[in-house]
């Protein structure tokens, strides 16, 4: 039967469909040509185009060499008011994040209107970037560790509560049901059927969180609400290039420590 | 009832025991540091909150649209930069993520690489973007090549996690009829690997419209360079606009982007 | 005593799981309802304790028109309603003891709960139980640990510590095998038997419904078309309530194994 139909092809068949090949071309051809125009666009700005930059950059990083270690113990301090920083914020967006997960929940949160309100506030919440809440913040209460702390809380907020929530919505429903049925009123069914299933995922999103916050509090002092940012603007401006190598180096080895413990725990739990 | 007494629950380890021990002490330890370390000065705090409220919160909800104009410029290079960014990243990141891949190198090399790849994303964009500003000037470019490097770190590890996945069957089976290396890459690793590098390509990016956004607080082009205006001249309606405009352009691009991904995959 | 008088349930989507059952159950009895998959078993037994709502009729249990109930007297209800289910539901995490005293929580407080404050006599209870059902060993095991009939065993513990006076069994078996079954009806018979707990139970096997019920009802597409004690039951009655001849698969087997 398919001899039949190979003699009667006499053309041979394309390897992709011509409709596949139009659409892969164009959208192949739109992307090329946006990148083009946006390269275009930014080197533009550029005094002196893409190689000058180039080899420009070459002569910045030798000004960064070698790094001035001697002033570690001074960087210390607001290195370490920056992992307090990223504790807290951590820590308060855990105890909040379980009433919201809870009610952005479809299979918890049967009044439909709650977890559509819910589910909403968070997706706009996540849209906008942690630095911009520290910059409303700073203007609201003022430079210092406060602003910062509040930023990481309502960023990281945005991002557990909707891991969790996703994860209570996986849930095996049976233990819950079977709690139900034998007279358990709404609390004891959550403490009894969910929590013992959800506890060490929830373990692992919050170390996960406090990752991304040590990252992001690392930056929160470039617009003044606290941290070792603020130390690294500091000597950038006053154009103190070997003390801005030394803390750079210092949070990328906070950074890399603190990732490495975290995910190892992380892998344990799981 | 005094036969119906529990027996002992079984005895754990001393290992066991001592992790326990020592983790719980750690935690203590982190928060016990941490409260004595953190300063947080509340009296100021709550005085400039009851002064500032009412001249901010207000204003961050009635837009300034006057400034609409620049503030869709602004915007546009922000999604310029983005997209510069991640597609020099996903294209940088294909070669990288081959050598970090341990069923394509070996064990010895792959972990390296991975090491390498993930030592590179721990730099924060906005200090990479610091130190690009310093080396091409404080403009868009920086903030380009702030992006491209930063996820060429994450989308290089992603994609060797990728590779490793694959079904090596079709690759013993291409090496069976006589097929030479470049050919078994060209026919049975990438046919395969294609779809999922799109996907993370493509969710890179939606991280990345929000990664620029905030470069031009340090002067590394976008819409951050606004905000940072913005909130020294106190223009908090202005401010109200630019939070809009990203809340509008980074949900549009996330729905965008999950439908193209669902249709990938 | 539980009666069913003019029972109907339409589900949202339109079908009906109920239609006009009139059933009434003594108190000690050990009923076994029988039909294929989907002739509304499940939703009958599920309308007891109200894990469903009729929409039309009344069912009373003890007296009490149950359909209105809500809340505080809705608790009340199952707290006297026990019930097991085909895939066991304990909370896989958990460990055996933890579980059976999650029977427990319709009679104590949710604040002792919590804490894990339960009077003492309710984990004696608890363990009694667990004894009973002989699996009183794996006390502390997690529940993911034990095999399919060791989970049903503590679910019947469970139950029990619930101290119901009516137990609700939605297929009990259907998820075990031949010789386990036959083990978890054992159970289920002796219980009713020593504690006088009035038992309800779903089946589908019609040699297990014969060996273990008083009497039999069965349904056809949400309606009641045999209610009987077993010595009236025959073949036929089978082929009437499936509307089909008897077949291999309608047969559990394994008595004697």
């Amino acid at each position: 039967m398919n001899k039949k139909v190979a003699t009667k092809n006499t053309k041979t068949p394309n390897l992709y469909p011509k409709k596949t090949k139009i659409q892969v071309t164009i959208i192949f051809a739109v992307v090329l040509a946006m990148y083009l125009y946006s390269m275009n666009f930014t080197v533009s700005q550029t005094t002196g185009g893409f190689a000058n930059s180039l080899s420009n950059m070459g002569n910045v990083i030798k000004e960064f060499f070698p790094p001035n270690l001697s002033i570690l113990p001074i960087i210390w301090e607001p290195m370490a008011t920056t992992i307090q920083m990223a504790v807290i914020a951590t820590t308060v967006a855990a105890l909040l994040t379980i009433p919201l997960s809870l009610l952005s929940a479809r299979n918890i949160t049967t009044i439909k209107p709650l977890y559509y309100i819910t589910r909403i506030s968070l997706n706009i919440l996540r849209t906008i970037p942690d630095l911009v809440l520290a910059v409303i913040f700073v203007g609201l209460f003022g430079v210092g560790v406060f602003p910062g702390i509040l930023a990481l809380i309502i960023f990281s907020l945005g991002i557990l509560a909707k891991l969790f929530g996703e994860t209570v919505e996986a849930v095996d429903m049976d233990p819950l049901e079977a709690m139900r049925a034998s007279g358990a009123n709404v609390i004891q069914v959550i403490y009894y059927g969910l929590v013992p299933q959800v506890l060490p995922q929830f373990t692992s999103f919050v170390l996960y969180v406090f990752e991304i916050n040590i990252r992001a509090s690392v930056v929160l002092g470039l617009v003044g609400a606290g941290g070792i940012g603020l130390t690294l603007d500091r000597e950038l401006n006053f154009y103190n290039y070997p003390n801005a190598m030394t803390i750079i180096l210092l949070i990328f080895v906070v950074v890399i420590v603190i990732e490495y413990i975290s995910t190892k725990i992380r892998e344990a739990l799981i | 009832m005094d036969k119906n007494v529990l027996p002992p629950k079984p005895k754990k380890s001393a290992f066991k025991k001592i992790k326990i021990i020592i983790i719980t002490l750690a935690v203590i330890g982190i928060y016990v540091w941490t409260f004595l370390g953190i300063d947080i000065n509340w009296a100021r705090a709550i005085e400039r909150v009851v002064n500032n409220f009412g001249n901010i919160v207000p204003k961050l909800f009635s837009p300034d649209w006057s400034a609409a104009g620049e503030v869709g410029e602004m915007i546009l290079e922000t999604i310029f930069i983005a997209f510069a960014g991640t597609l020099m990243a996903s294209i940088l990141a294909v070669p990288l993520g081959f050598l970090a891949a341990k069923n394509v190198t070996n064990n010895y090399i792959g972990t390296l690489g991975k090491w390498l790849l993930s030592a590179n994303r721990s730099f924060p964009e906005l200090i990479l973007a610091i130190l690009f500003i310093v080396a091409v000037g404080p403009n868009a470019f920086a903030g380009v090549l702030a992006i491209a490097i930063h996820s060429t770190g994450m989308l290089g590890k992603l994609y060797a996690e990728v590779i490793e996945s694959i079904d090596m069957d079709i690759v013993e089976a291409m090496e069976a009829s006589g097929a030479n290396k470049v050919q078994i890459l060209f026919f049975g690793v990438i046919p395969q690997v294609i779809p999922e590098f799109l996907s993370y390509a493509i969710y890179r990016f939606e991280i990345d419209i929000r990664a620029s956004s905030v470069l031009g607080i340090v002067g590394a082009g976008g819409i951050g360079t606004m905000i940072i205006f913005a909130s020294m001249n106190r223009n908090w309606n202005e401010m109200g606009l630019i939070l809009l405009a990203i809340i509008v352009v980074v949900t549009i691009i996330d729905m965008i982007s999950s439908r193209i991904r669902r249709k990938l995959v | 005593m539980i009666e069913f008088k003019n029972v109907g349930l339409v589900y949202p989507n339109g079908t009906e799981g109920l239609k006009n059952v009139n059933v009434k159950i003594e108190d000690g009895e050990f009923v076994v309802i029988v039909g294929l998959s989907g002739a509304g078993k499940s939703t009958f037994i599920r309308s007891i304790n109200r894990l469903v709502t009729p929409t039309s009729g009344e069912l009373l249990v003890d007296e009490e028109n149950i359909l209105t109930h809500k809340g505080k007297n809705l608790r009340a209800l199952r707290t006297k309603v026990g019930m097991i289910f085909q895939n066991y539901n304990l909370v896989r995490r958990s460990n055996v003891l933890k579980n059976v005293l999650a029977g427990r929580l319709g009679h104590v407080g949710t604040f002792r709960s919590i804490l894990n404050l339960y009077p003492k006599e309710d984990v004696a209870l608890a363990y009694d139980n667990l004894k009973r059902v002989n699996i009183a060993d794996k006390l502390y095991n997690r529940a993911d640990e034990l095999s399919g009939g060791q989970q049903q065993r503590v679910s019947i513990a469970r139950v029990l510590t619930q101290q119901p006076k009516y137990i609700l069994a939605d297929e009990p078996v259907a998820s075990l095998d031949p010789p386990t079954s036959h083990q978890v009806m054992t159970y289920l018979r002796k219980i009713n038997k020593t504690d006088k707990i009035t038992t309800i139970v779903n089946l589908h096997f019609i040699d297990m419904a014969m060996e273990y019920a008083d009497r039999i009802i069965g349904m056809r597409a949400g309606e009641v078309v045999f209610d009987g004690p077993v010595s009236e039951v025959t073949d036929a009655t089978f082929e009437e309530i499936y509307g089909r001849t008897i077949r291999e698969d309608d047969l559990r087997g394994g008595a004697d194994q």
